[in-house]
């Protein structure tokens, strides 16, 4: 059975969405005139060119950037229309980030990585120790936690960054490139994660030049060039991964 | 984020920079230890007077003197100085005693020993005032008549007795040349005698017929007797003795402040010494001569002048109204209040510059606080982009870090107040053995007033947040797009 979309009780949606660089005499279109919608549940996958904007869009999805023109509404309110105090409660509470290259804090251990992710959303100190454990005995990370990331594999320390990106029970995880920096095994395993996390509820939006991953993992796919959004594939229809 | 969190993530953050975080707390040691020491020192001395003042009641001591003579308005009679004014000052509300300054060269011997020193006649009732309180034996005298003296430490030492103790109750032989016009006519007579014994040997008749050679002897023989008159009063006193018991033996060396005179002898006692008349130096006779009141001293002791009169005020009064009304009378004044509260004006300008000393060194430290943090933060961009990315706001990262450079400021202000605090702890030992070394009561030097220490720790957390400030508001400011960027 074919899983619809309704774009009016979708998530998050962006209208005719801009992001303009200025590198010298040249303006750089990274996102251009973006319409996207995001269904509260769905796995979405982006995928492109190296340089086609997918990060770009991430990060104004992530309130992490601003755009230079259209805007973001998140279950009907306007990004746009937040200080900045609101964006960083937004980014603390209600949205989860993974990058390709972990951007794990190198001095602290994996427990103390993941607890970082609770000093923004007024976790007491003793809740935030709890739950950091909690998610990363999930994550079968249990025997981690007082690892730095240095003795943690490129897998383990991926999980670790989705495990804090997971502890403050977000709505929405956006992976920009989450295997990028992996090999096909721990490729493997991060995708079936992320999958799982999706099956249990979580709305996942995973930006990727992996084609095949996205094909595989995504309910849907939408392709981005040069700043554009150029064409939608439906992708697996059934919530298990494609063959 | 707790103020808690912030604390201990900020000095996590000191933690993992150690030599880093050391060098740059180092700098703020220094100076807040250089600020504490010298100012420590100021506050030391400047305790040191205060005890000093407050010990003698110098607070409520003032002292008048005779008006100048280059002040004196020609068109009025120049105040003067005597018994009736000591009167009248004495009755200017808020003073409780008003006595003169009497003081003469005597001969003091004590056992078999001699000394020529100076002596000072004071009422029983100004021996009880704070000034001359400060007895190491005995008590003060016990009228103004007693055949008692106190001495002070400094007499005992110089006339070779060891302890205080045995010198009370010893007899102390007075000696005063009292020079007089009995002296002096005694030594005219005399020589007279002689000289017209010598002249009638050569006797010349013939000259008698002669007005001129009378008129010429006539003048010789008055300019003779009057240059024999004052030879016979400066070289030919009359010695006049009287011996005292040692009542109590004074405090010596209270500093240059206050000059007690070794010996002091009850007023009416010291009285049978000063009949005769001047007693001082040839200058003082000069002067004497000079104002006139020279036979005035000498056949009437109730209009003598006197060069300075103490007044022991109510130490409850302001020292103010009690001068004015004092100077309205033509006299000037000195008033120990009105020195401490030039000394205290001293010293304000005085710890001023002693800190601002402090202040260019902490501003010195304030730069390497500066260029720490800024390197901090350069070198941590990506982590103040994935703290941005996990909800960090801008504040919350501006805390991050004036809490850090807060925490450089906090503890190298409190480490330089400690270390100041040892720097003044050796430093007073170092004097404290020198001024025993040279015989000198060891005083304390230094001093670590509360004040001292909030200020000195205000000034290192105010100058290390001014520090982190700029810095602060950078990391702040940091895009975290471009702080998370892969290449
Ligand atoms: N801060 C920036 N300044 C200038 N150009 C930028 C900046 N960030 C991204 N770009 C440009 O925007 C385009 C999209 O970048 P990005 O979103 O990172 O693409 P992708 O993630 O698909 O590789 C690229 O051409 C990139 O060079
Ligand atoms: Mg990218």
């Amino acid at each position: 059975m074919v899983r619809k979309f309704d774009v009016s009780t979708s998530w998050l949606q962006t209208k005719e969405l801009c992001r303009y660089y200025r590198r010298g005499p040249h303006e750089v279109r990274a996102v251009d005139r973006v319409n996207l919608y995001l269904e509260r549940g769905e796995f979405l996958g982006i995928v492109g060119a190296s340089g086609s904007g997918k990060s770009t869009m991430l990060n104004l999805m992530a309130g992490l950037d601003t755009p230079t023109s259209g805007r973001i509404e998140i279950d009907g309110t306007a990004l746009s229309s937040l200080t900045r105090r609101e964006l960083a409660a937004y980014r603390a509470r209600r949205v989860g980030m993974v990058f390709q290259s972990f951007n794990l804090l190198a001095h602290q251990t994996a427990l103390k990585n993941v607890e970082l992710a609770l000093y923004f959303n007024d976790t007491p100190a003793r809740a935030r120790r709890i739950r950091a454990t909690e998610i990363l005995e999930r994550l079968g990370l249990g025997d981690r936690l007082d690892h730095v990331p240095a003795d943690l594999s490129g897998g383990e320390q991926q999980r670790v960054a989705i495990a804090r990106a997971l502890v403050k029970g977000p709505e929405v995880l956006f992976a920009d490139e989450p295997t990028g920096n992996l090999d096909q095994v721990n490729t493997e395993q991060i995708a079936e994660l992320l999958a799982g996390l999706n099956r249990q509820g979580l709305t996942v939006v995973v930006a990727t030049h992996d084609l095949d991953m996205a094909r595989r993992y995504a309910h849907r796919t939408v392709r981005m060039d040069y700043g554009k959004l150029v064409a939608t594939d439906s992708g697996r229809t059934d919530g298990e991964p494609g063959q | 984020m707790t103020f808690k969190d912030l604390i201990l993530i900020s000095t996590g953050n000191l933690w993992r920079m150690k030599l880093r975080a050391f060098l740059t707390i180092s700098g703020v040691v220094i100076a807040i230890a250089a600020f504490v020491s010298m100012l420590s020192f100021g506050a030391g001395n400047q305790r040191l007077i205060e005890q000093q003042f407050l010990e003698l009641g110098l607070f409520s001591t003032m002292y008048v003197y005779p008006p100048d003579e280059e002040d004196v308005d020609d068109s009025l009679a120049a105040a003067v100085l005597d018994q009736q004014a000591v009167e009248a000052l004495s009755a200017i509300p808020g003073v409780n005693l008003a006595y003169p300054l009497e003081a003469f060269s005597v001969t003091a011997s004590l056992d078999d020993k001699q000394a020529d020193t100076r002596a000072q006649a004071l009422p029983g009732a100004a021996v009880q005032t704070k000034i001359f309180s400060q007895l190491v034996a005995g008590s003060a005298y016990t009228g103004d008549s007693a055949r008692e003296a106190l001495v002070t430490e400094d007499f005992l030492e110089e006339i070779g007795v060891d302890s205080a103790d045995s010198a009370l109750n010893k007899k102390l032989v007075v000696s005063v040349q009292v020079a007089s016009i009995d002296s002096g006519l005694t030594r005219v007579l005399q020589s007279l005698g002689e000289r017209v014994g010598e002249r009638a040997g050569n006797f010349n008749r013939d000259s008698l017929r002669s007005m001129e050679y009378w008129q010429r002897a006539a003048r010789q023989e008055m300019g003779g007797a009057m240059a024999r008159f004052v030879n016979g009063y400066l070289n030919h006193r009359a010695t006049v003795s009287d011996t005292l018991v040692i009542r109590g033996v004074l405090k010596g060396r209270h500093g240059h402040r206050l000059r007690i005179e070794p010996v002091i002898i009850p007023l009416a006692t010291a009285l049978r010494f000063n009949t005769g008349g001047f007693t001082g130096s040839p200058a003082d006779l000069a002067s004497a001569f000079g104002s006139g009141d020279f036979f005035a001293a000498v056949s009437d002791s109730t209009s003598k002048s006197y060069r300075r009169v103490t007044l022991d005020l109510d130490p409850h009064v302001l020292y103010q109204p009690v001068k004015d009304s004092v100077e309205a009378r033509g006299f000037r004044t000195f008033s120990f209040a009105e020195q401490f509260d030039e000394i205290r004006r001293f010293f304000f300008y005085f710890d001023l510059a002693l800190g601002l000393i402090g202040l260019i060194a902490l501003t010195t430290a304030s730069l390497g606080i500066v260029n720490t943090m800024v390197m901090s933060i350069v070198e941590r961009t990506r982590e103040i982009g994935v703290l941005k990315s996990l909800g960090a706001d801008e504040r919350e990262i501006r805390l991050l870090f004036l809490v850090e450079s807060g925490a450089i400021g906090s503890i190298g202000a409190a480490t330089g107040i400690l270390t100041g605090w040892i720097i003044t702890r050796i430093a007073s030992a170092i004097a404290k053995a020198v001024m025993e070394d040279q015989g000198i009561e060891a005083v304390e030097l230094f001093a670590l007033p509360l004040w001292l220490v909030l200020i000195a720790f205000g000034f290192g957390l105010i100058v290390s947040l001014l520090a982190g400030f700029y810095p602060a508001s950078r990391a702040a400011r940091i895009d975290p797009v471009e702080a998370l960027r892969n290449d």
